[in-house]
């Protein structure tokens, strides 16, 4: 009897050893940050490509911002990340080393940078190799949600006709109030969030004619005349009222809640954030509009992170189908265009920027048409959130609330940045 | 018995395993200890033994795992974003840096090092306004409340126990909206007696005695939700003084101040100890409160040495350099323990 079931036993276990393998579909699992109008733009085409692709299987699984942070930095030096990734495109040059290569047969660089603009594919390569490719145009400068109500409660000029960021300022001075204790209860120009600062400053500098990296890129220049330029702008205009820095920035009455709580005429922040400050504010009764700024100076050179998209990582027993899906909701312009609407994001293509269907849905995207070729990559650096979060925004922070000089604030910027480069 | 998916377990196994181990030597104990005496005891010692250290090792092996990695991590420069050598990814793009954080931290001009030396002092500040305070608020009243009749003591010990037992999370909200610069009722207050609004959490120029009123904020909040645990300890301690003393005090003239301060406070001595280390624990690790009310705003004027850890570990992937915070965090609060224990202890019993 024992004999028996120890035969029985080999034969199962062989028989499940040599179960095949390939019969099942293939699973590919696609880790997502938590963000509902995303997660809503990726599902439907998830379905399509599995309905054209019945044999494979895509998995979705979403995780909040900072736990997605804490379960890559775990699960990519362990190996047990999933296929799909989605990255911040400026985060590549951090985690390229753990990042699967584009296929050339999939996309070249040169295919890439002829596909996407400029801005959004420059994270994706590093050292002249593409690991990735970009869903959005991540672009914080110069957009500016306006509350028309107030506007015209100031009797001001609706839409505003600016010509000159001296424009912008006359009307946020009209727009500002203080309560009768002498704090203020509205922001004319809501620009001290830590978003706002760092593009303003960064492109501040470039229309000046200036730049923040050095000749070949191993370092900043933060402490130059166009640098100072830009700053003392910015303390001028919270000198003249526009708004208050203590009272507005990015921890107290951050530039969404502030603004559909009526808290602020104009707010300097990306076009994200008209999804969120619908969903969240639903009974935000005030008009408004989504518009552009002028630029300080010239053209209207900015600088920009490369958004949000999708990688593969080279654990992945199913690479070929992940990047033939990667390529599938990135690079069709159909299917990008799709999620570009559901997730209220300007497209990383030109393609799509300019389609009927992007300028019907999306408003505010036909307004950046003249401004987004204008915008340049970032620039790869040790450590971007370091130097945006942690130096460039409390620094200019100081500045604005008085507690550091404009020179105290840039030589520190440009100390503590160049730090970064060990 | 239906056998749940838990018997599967393969941990459950090594349990079952261990208890059968433990039953056998148990049982092979009793057999010899009906011959020898001396020989049973020894085997009862080692199924104590194994019946504790088992568990203990099997408790303690990932906690010193980890503890293990931390070490090996703050003498090098690793990030979890680069592959770095072959043995557990240390070396090459993670390169070995010896006591080079240690040096930075004492010395350094990066960021990093200028962030943890605000971030150090803020700490120290905070755990130095915390202790003290502590002890002001709970001790007298946990001795109000144990004057009380015994009618209302258990209802005013639950209201004032209660913030303990509210998430931090909760606790920082409620105070956010309680300090909001435009809303809250605390600028209400001062605007109704004609006084100027003050932006608590975010206005980096206000300050107190040399600390900021972002700090001031928090600390309050802090102390709110943590002083009903030390009080109840203090309940606890009170109740065990013999009533004897107390009269025999009263006999001999003392009033009240001098029975509290000549009879109480001296016999309270081992749970003040105990009050003040863990107080002293909590403090320095103090975190959530913080990263929900400013995460370390504004201008790092509350950025203290766990939340510094968090975001350099999380958020900027400086695992090295955080391991190395935290090698610090740990020598500081054993040395204050130490001290503290050194200071308070006492050679009696009552």
């Amino acid at each position: 009897m024992k004999k028996l079931m120890f035969v029985l036993v080999l034969a199962s276990l062989l028989l499940a050893a040599c179960g095949g393998a390939d019969e099942g579909p293939a699973v590919v699992r696609m880790w997502v940050h938590t963000n509902t109008a995303f997660i809503a733009g990726y599902e439907p085409i998830i379905a399509a490509y599995e309905a054209a692709h019945p044999n494979v299987d895509i998995q979705l699984e979403n995780f909040d911002y900072e736990l997605y942070l804490q379960t890559l930095q775990t699960a990519m030096p362990a190996g047990e990340e999933a296929d799909i990734l989605q990255l911040f495109g400026t985060w590549i040059s951090q985690y390229y080393e753990r990042l699967a290569p584009v296929p050339a047969n999939v996309m070249t660089v040169e295919q890439a940078k002829q596909t996407f603009y400029a801005a959004p594919i420059g994270g994706y390569i590093v050292n002249g190799v593409l690991y990735g490719m970009p869903q959005e145009f991540n672009m914080e400068y110069g957009g500016v949600l306006v509350n028309k109500t107030k506007f015209e409660a100031a009797s001001l000029t609706y839409p505003p006709q600016w010509k000159t960021m001296d424009d912008v300022l006359a009307d946020a001075v009209a727009l500002a109030e203080t309560d009768s204790a002498g704090m203020m209860s509205t922001a004319g120009l809501h620009f001290t969030a830590a978003d706002p600062i760092s593009a303003s400053f960064l492109a501040g500098i470039k229309q000046r004619g200036g730049d923040y990296w050095n000749a070949d890129h191993t370092g900043f220049t933060f402490n130059t005349p166009e640098a100072h330029a830009q700053l003392q702008w910015m303390v001028d205009a919270v000198k003249v009222g526009a708004v208050d820095p203590v009272v507005f920035n990015d921890s107290t009455n951050f530039v969404i809640d502030a603004f559909f709580q009526g808290k602020v005429g104009i707010g300097y922040i990306g076009t994200w954030a008209i999804a969120e400050g619908q969903a969240n504010f639903p009974d935000f009764a005030d008009e408004w509009d989504y518009i552009y700024l002028p630029p300080v100076q010239g053209d209207p050179v900015f600088v920009a992170d490369s958004g949000w998209g999708l990688t593969v990582s080279p654990n992945s027993k199913h690479q070929d189908v992940a990047w033939d899906f990667v390529k599938f909701i990135t690079a069709d312009p159909k299917n990008a265009a799709q999620w570009n609407i559901a997730s209220g994001t300007i497209p990383a293509m030109p393609a799509v920027a300019k389609s009927a269907e992007i300028a019907a849905a999306m408003l505010w995207v036909p307004k950046a048409l003249d401004i987004l070729p204008y915008g340049e990559y970032l620039g790869n650096m040790p450590d971007r959130d370091l130097v945006m979060y942690e130096i460039i925004y409390p620094r200019i922070l100081n500045a604005l609330q008085g507690v550091e000089t404009v020179d105290q604030a840039l030589e520190a910027i440009d100390t503590e940045a160049n730090s970064t480069f060990k | 018995m239906p056998c749940t998916p838990l018997c599967h377990h393969p941990f459950y196994i090594f349990i079952l395993f261990i208890r059968w181990c433990c039953m056998n030597l148990t049982a092979t104990g009793e057999g010899k200890s009906m011959q020898k005496q001396k020989g049973g005891l020894a085997i009862t010692k080692l199924r104590f033994v194994a019946g504790v250290t088992v568990p203990l090792l099997l408790y303690e092996s990932l906690g010193i795992f980890v503890l293990g990695w931390a070490f090996v991590l703050m003498f090098f420069d690793y990030s979890s974003g680069r592959v770095g050598g072959p043995i557990l990814g240390l070396g090459g793009s993670n390169p070995f840096v010896g006591l080079g954080h240690f040096i930075e931290m004492i010395k350094g001009t990066s960021v990093e090092a200028n962030l943890f030396r605000v971030s150090l002092r803020n700490t120290l500040v905070f755990a130095v306004a915390i202790l003290p305070l502590n002890l002001v608020i709970t001790l007298p009243l946990a001795w109000l409340l144990e004057s009380i009749g015994r009618r209302f003591k258990s209802l005013y010990r639950t209201i004032y126990f209660l913030p303990v037992l509210t998430s931090s999370v909760g606790v920082a909200l409620i105070w956010m909206s309680m300090y909001d610069p435009q809303a809250g009722w605390i600028n209400a207050i001062i605007r109704m007696f004609g006084g100027k609004p003050i932006s608590w959490l975010s206005d980096p120029r206000a300050g107190f005695a040399g600390v900021s009123v972002a700090m001031w904020a928090v600390i309050l909040a802090y102390l709110w939700q943590d002083y009903g645990y030390n009080m109840v300890i203090f309940i606890a301690a009170l109740q065990g003084i013999p009533q004897e003393l107390k009269d025999a005090a009263m006999i001999d003239g003392a009033n009240v101040w001098q029975a509290f301060t000549k009879i109480t406070i001296p016999l309270i001595r081992p749970t003040m100890l105990f009050v003040c280390v863990m107080t002293m624990l909590s403090s320095f690790q103090v975190f959530d409160i913080i990263q929900v009310m400013t995460n370390g705003d504004p201008g790092n004027q509350t950025q203290v040495l766990m939340l510094d850890i968090y975001k350099n570990a999380f958020r900027y992937q400086n695992l090295g350099w955080a391991a190395a915070e935290s090698f610090v965090l740990f020598l500081i609060v054993m040395g204050v323990t130490l001290f503290q224990m050194r200071v308070l202890r006492t050679d009696w019993e009552y």
